[in-house]
């Protein structure tokens, strides 16, 4: 009776333990351009391949799960709109693919349809006076000025989604732990974004000076040799 | 047959472990390792676009024929309602990712109330007229009747940092072209803007001023 009464508590106790969350990374994904709005641009033309951000983001999530302290969940959002019509263009099940990779990795898939959707989960996902976000990645289109979740997509070259240096006022300013590392992994965030990151959040964030390339599969390089990374 | 509870409890979790293993090697031979990175099949090329769907948007826009000017007439999509609106094509000459001017198509509505908007397609429905053309601008001034509606949200241009009305097309006429309109370009409130680059390939100088609400 003992051992039974014992191993009932350890099991409960570790049942516990896994789901009290103490920290959150968050890996951010925008989504692709339908090929028919890119289409005969050219060199310019943008997500040929449908995965550039998905493929990416999954080696980040890997990092970050290798990495992950106890009590850290591992968060993946992506923007789903875009994933779907991209998968209606294909003829493809690309949020199936997109569940699934969530699933094999380990991580918490969170998607988002709309910018008040992303900000209501980064302010009230988890209480953020206990369950700070220590790491933040962003993959998808950016211009200096804005995280464009959707780009290319509804309409040609436009996006219907973002979230512009300007919004960052809606979300609270303490939902970083100190010590948070924050990337932007797409072109030209280091030429604003990370500044005003940095001034509302007080935590810096890493982003490109220049362009970004994520033709190559891994994580995005530089794209030229003048560009760098800055915070 | 009577069991005691101490001899439940570790059945139970013999029982308990022996699952786990075997889901956990269920989906590992479901689930081969994933590095992440694209994988052509074997001997495959490296990622490209998918091949053109038979008869899909893409298809007609890659391979229907184009001409120089629309066609007088011409129809595309929905049509039928009683409720339209005047377009007058001009693309923007900073560069702005804005289609032109639309005005509702009562008699008493002038061009200077007409709104600068962009164009949403609706795929596969009603594309817009200048996807018919050999050249983006070759319709410049040029008059459509226009059905569909204007969307409870706006557009973001990345290019010049602004946001736009946007109107969701689910069908045209081609009416002919128009007189040039003297009407301001852009959306209300647009300030001077050097190119900012938009996207993540693109290397365009960087905005003077975010301007957006």
């Amino acid at each position: 009776m003992r051992l039974f009464l014992v191993l009932v508590t350890t099991l409960f106790a570790g049942t516990l333990g896994a789901s009290a969350q103490t920290s959150e990374a968050i890996v951010l994904t925008g989504g692709p351009a339908l090929r028919f709005m890119e289409h005969g641009k050219g060199d310019v033309s943008h997500d040929v391949y449908w995965f550039n951000f998905v493929d990416a983001s999954v080696i980040r999530c890997r990092e970050l799960k290798s990495q992950a302290k106890p009590g850290e969940q591992v968060t993946w959002m992506i923007y789903r709109p875009a994933y779907a019509a991209r998968g209606k263009e294909m003829g493809v099940d690309l949020i199936g693919q997109l569940t699934a990779k969530a699933k094999q990795l380990g991580v918490v898939l969170k998607w988002f349809d709309t910018k008040e959707e992303l900000i209501a989960y980064l302010n009230k996902g988890f209480d953020r006076n206990k369950v700070k976000i220590v790491d933040f990645d962003y993959f998808g289109h950016s211009n200096k000025a804005c995280f464009l979740f959707d780009y290319s997509n509804a309409i040609d070259t436009m996006s219907i989604v973002w979230l512009h240096v300007k919004d960052l006022r809606l979300i609270d300013s303490g939902i970083f732990a100190k010590d948070a590392t924050c990337k932007s992994w797409g072109c030209h965030s280091g030429e604003l974004y990370s500044r005003e990151w940095k001034s509302h959040f007080d935590v810096p964030m890493v982003g490109a000076k220049g362009k970004t390339d994520f033709a190559h599969g891994g994580l995005p390089e530089l794209s030229n040799s003048d560009g760098k990374w800055v915070q | 047959m009577k069991l005691h509870l101490p001899r439940l409890a570790l059945l139970s979790v013999v029982v308990l472990t022996l699952g786990t293993m075997a889901c956990t090697r269920l989906f590992a031979e479901d689930n081969p390792v994933d590095d992440g990175k694209y994988k052509a099949p074997d001997g495959g090329p490296p990622p490209v676009a998918p091949p053109l769907r038979k008869g899909s948007p893409l298809d007609h826009l890659a391979n229907d024929p184009k001409t120089m000017t629309p066609s007088v007439g011409y129809k595309e999509g929905n049509t039928g309602g009683a409720t339209y609106y005047m377009a007058h094509r001009l693309p923007d000459p900073q560069g702005g990712l804005g289609w032109g001017w639309i005005k509702k198509s009562d008699g008493g509505s002038s061009w200077n109330s007409a709104t600068w908007v962009t164009v949403q397609e609706t795929l596969g429905v009603a594309v817009a007229p200048h996807r018919k053309l050999t050249k983006q601008d070759g319709d410049t001034n040029w008059e459509y009747k226009f059905w569909g509606h204007f969307a409870a949200y706006k557009a973001y241009d990345p290019h010049l940092d602004e946001q736009l009305p946007v109107f969701v097309l689910d069908g045209y006429e081609v009416i002919g072209e128009g007189k040039a309109l003297n009407n301001k370009i852009g959306p209300p409130g647009r300030i001077q803007h050097r190119p900012s680059g938009a996207s993540s390939r693109s290397g365009s100088p960087i905005l003077s001023d975010p301007g957006v609400d």
